[in-house]
């Protein structure tokens, strides 16, 4: 057979598409569901261990079922707001709908660019024990970052932190996802907005005695500093939302342990 | 030499490092043996001694430098002499290290290839002390030196040989390697157990000020330190050992060009490329630091006087080391204004001229003879 | 029999795809900081230059000349995606960590000059063991890298602290890639020292 005539290589080639073709949509079909837990399941823990109910690795040892079963039974409501801080929808619970990383990357040129602010529409992930968890998104030194910020129900405390980063500099920027010293840096802190910027990174260290700052990784100031202007954009949009809730708090003048019980009611 | 280390001696193996002690002390014995040659009293260890000379003022004045900062962050008295001694003791035994480590491996290695032990380690060891933060762990130090007289040295054949600076290859290992220990404003001042600074103090270098926050932040800085173009200049600043004072290394700058050592091209042409590029950038509003401050920040002055300088690493020809010096002080300006994340760019800038060095010669010689062969065919 | 051998052994020794034909250099340096992330991208490499070498091996002779590199680059791609959905779904967070560099292995010289230079000339049990043997002499490198790096570089061996442990200072140079082109210099060097033939004049 003349392997080299004009019809032969149409139809082979065609045929070697179409066949290719056919393995890939059948390996991606079986391939899905898996991968799509995998995906949900790793956000999931990431907000978890952003509010302290345990440490990622404790979440990779359970499994996948076991992460969103967890969510399912610890998590109160999920809802979207805008930046006015009011309402939108509800996220279901029991469907463990949440917002994805490229969900995230999408909101983020919302939140990035002031005038865009009003489209922006933002998840919060509230548990039965009072906490509420927050996204961030940004760009660090290589490629994107985002993580989670867990806040007591007062909306301004910070119970706890989590980051990660798709491919910062392992040991220098990659920290901010792996020095569990770093993430715990943020516990105790709280969000200022009468500050220019309601939360600092701070290189070469922060002040004593400042509740809204915390020391950068030395080594890695273009990650910190890309991870600290995340932050800052993510909360400017949230401050709606947090103002709204923190005040609403202050005025019922109640120390935090009072509040905490009455949330968990 | 004595005889049991000559060739089929008892001790030849040994020769080479024996071959070392004796020219050190001598002028070589041995002469060409036919037609006439010229023979000049400047050898290479001539060279590398003057050289060493040059940098000694910059030695001084940085350990002193050390022992006033160092009694400046803590709020203690001392005069000039105990400063100094101060800061002799914290930098010796840099120097130790730096020669130790360095000369071991230079007479292994050139035992091991059987030649003769080459002298440049001399110049290497000698500002290695002087371009690194004072409190920089010693085995760090040690590794560093390990690593860069193996790998950048020795690899491509031993002295002459090499294409990147050997001292500045070592702070760039430590750069890299131990970024904790060799930036932010910890580091640059020495500080004996138990020590802390006072209310107030900083270790942070003006380039750092700079970096974070322009000139408003150097003026505005509030260190025990003073931060205008004079106090700069005559360096009684934090920084690596040698670097801070620019009137030091002109008395360098001095002897080396007056002895012919040194390029005063590179030297001029490093100054003009540092301008040129800090002069755009303030004209153009990009920044507003005037550009005569990168002149006396940071490392440039040394750099531009003992490291771009160096004979092996920089361009040979002429109208290459114009190019050359132009370059690395253009290049070292645009990391420290445009880059983020590095306040210094003056080592950065040098292993670049010197990436670049041969390209440099290459396009020169090239265009000579292009030149000519015009010529020649015109006629 | 000794030919089989042959087919086997000279990749990983004196036909080695990085150190001797300087192939697949990029990935080595990128995906080398830590070693567990190393041995998947070898096992990657290896399914996938043997598979493909396999497969284009069986089609050798009904390749139409013309589009022979095209047919070769779609069968590597077909190997790749399945090879990168399989890790997405069974170790995602590997597949994560790995990033790009998996889809990557597309463009690796070792793949398509394997299926060019053996499998389009040989049957194919011979070229599937051409293929994994050149996938494991580029992985055995990747792996002697990784090592050393994530040893210095982060004090840890498969995130155990192994040097961190006794008070190691972690050096940032070696996770940075340049170091792992310095190694595999020295891996060079090393080879080429014992191996006197491969010296070149």
């Amino acid at each position: 057979m003349n392997t080299n005539s004009n019809t032969y290589t149409v139809i082979y080639t065609t045929l070697v598409c179409v066949l290719v073709a056919a393995i890939l949509a059948f390996v991606s079909q079986v391939l899905k569901p898996k991968q799509e837990a995998n995906e949900k399941a790793e956000t999931v823990s990431q907000i978890l261990t952003a509010a302290q109910f345990g440490s990622k690795s404790e979440w990779q040892a359970m499994g996948n079922d076991a992460v969103l079963k967890f969510y399912k039974e610890n998590a109160a409501q999920a809802i979207v707001i805008n930046a006015a801080g009011e309402k939108v929808k509800d996220l279901s619970v029991e469907k463990i709908e949440i917002y994805s990383t490229s969900d995230l990357k999408a909101q983020n040129y919302n939140v990035k660019d002031g005038s865009k602010m009003g489209e922006a529409q933002l998840p919060v992930y509230i548990f039965s024990n009072g906490i509420s968890v927050i996204p961030i998104y940004g760009a660090g030194l290589w490629g994107p970052v985002w993580g989670y910020i867990a806040l007591k129900p007062d909306l301004h405390s910070i119970v706890g932190a989590y980051f990660d980063h798709e491919s910062e500099t392992p040991g220098l920027g990659g920290k901010i996802k792996d020095d569990p010293s770093f993430r715990a840096e943020f516990e105790g802190k709280s969000i200022d907005y009468s500050d220019e910027k309601p939360f600092r990174i701070v290189k070469g260290g922060a002040p004593a005695g400042k509740a809204n700052a915390i020391d950068a990784i030395s080594g890695a100031t273009m990650t910190t500093n890309g991870l600290a202007a995340a932050i800052v954009n993510w909360l400017k949009a949230y401050r709606g939302y947090l103002e709204s809730g923190s005040s609403a708090a202050a005025g019922n003048a109640c120390t935090e342990s009072v509040c905490e019980t009455a949330t968990e009611e | 030499m004595n005889k049991v280390f000559e060739k089929g001696g008892k001790l030849y193996w040994l020769h080479s490092t024996v071959d070392a002690f004796e020219t050190f002390l001598h002028v070589p014995g041995t002469v060409t043996a036919k037609g006439c040659h010229v023979r000049d009293a400047v050898d290479l260890k001539r060279i590398m001694i003057i050289a060493v000379l040059a940098a000694v003022p910059a030695a001084i004045f940085g350990m002193w430098n050390v022992g006033y900062q160092h009694a400046l962050a803590t709020g203690t008295d001392a005069n000039v002499w105990q400063a100094f001694w101060f800061g002799f003791l914290k930098v010796l035994p840099l120097f130790v290290v730096s020669y130790a480590v360095g000369l071991a491996i230079e007479f292994a290695s050139a035992q091991i290839r059987g030649e003769e032990v080459n002298e440049g380690y001399l110049v290497s060891g000698f500002f290695i002390p002087l371009i690194v933060p004072v409190d920089i762990p010693l085995w760090m130090l040690a590794v560093a030196v390990a690593f860069a007289v193996i790998f950048g040295k020795e690899v491509f054949g031993g002295t002459g040989m090499n294409i990147w600076n050997p001292a500045l290859l070592t702070r760039a290992f430590l750069f890299f390697s131990y970024p904790n220990d060799m930036s932010g404003s910890q580091t640059w001042i020495a500080l004996r157990k138990g020590e802390t600074l006072v209310d107030g103090a900083t270790g942070a270098t003006p380039l750092s000020f700079v970096a974070d926050g322009g000139m408003d932040a150097l003026q505005n800085a509030g260190v025990q330190y003073g931060t205008g173009f004079w106090d700069m200049f005559i360096g009684a600043i934090p920084g690596s050992v040698g670097e801070t004072s620019v009137i030091a290394i002109l008395i360098g700058a001095f002897i080396l060009i007056w002895t012919n050592v040194a390029s005063w091209k590179i030297m001029l042409s490093t100054v003009l490329g540092g301008l040129f590029v800090g002069g755009l950038a303030q004209l153009c509003g990009g920044t507003d630091i005037p550009c005569l401050y990168h002149l006396v920040m940071g490392g440039f002055a040394f750099g531009a006087v003992f490291m771009a300088t160096d004979p092996v690493t920089s361009a040979q020809t002429e109208c290459g080391k114009w190019i050359y010096g132009f370059f690395i002080g253009a290049v070292c300006v645009i990391i420290r204004l445009f880059n983020p994340g590095y306040a210094e760019g003056m080592m950065l800038a040098i292993l670049l001229g010197n990436t670049f060095a041969p390209l440099f010669d290459y396009m020169v010689v090239e265009r000579h003879i292009s030149g000519k062969n015009k010529k020649v065919k015109v006629a | 029999m000794s030919n089989l051998k042959e087919t086997i052994l000279n990749p990983i020794l004196k036909g080695n795809p990085i150190t001797v034909l300087i192939l697949g250099i990029c990935s080595s340096l990128a995906v080398t900081v830590e070693l567990k992330g190393a041995i998947v991208m070898a096992l990657s490499v290896t399914i996938v230059t043997g598979l493909s070498s396999y497969v284009c091996s069986l089609l050798r002779k009904t390749i139409p000349n013309r589009v022979r590199i095209i047919v070769q680059l779609v069968v590597v791609a077909l190997m790749v995606i399945v090879v990168d959905q399989f890790l997405k779904a069974y170790s995602y967070t590997i597949e994560k960590q790995l990033s790009v560099y998996i889809g990557l292995i597309i463009t690796n010289c070792i793949v398509m000059g394997r299926i060019e230079a053996y499998a389009l000339g040989n049957k194919p049990l011979p070229s599937l063991l051409d293929g994994l043997a050149n996938g494991l002499g580029y992985g055995i490198i990747l792996v002697i890298v990784a090592f050393f790096r994530e040893l210095f570089g982060s004090g840890t061996l498969f995130g155990v602290p192994v040097l961190s442990a006794i008070g190691y200072t972690n050096n940032g140079l070696v996770i940075l890639p340049p170091f792992a082109l310095i190694l595999l210099g020295c891996i060079i060097w090393i080879q080429r020292s014992i191996q006197k033939d491969l010296q070149e004049k």
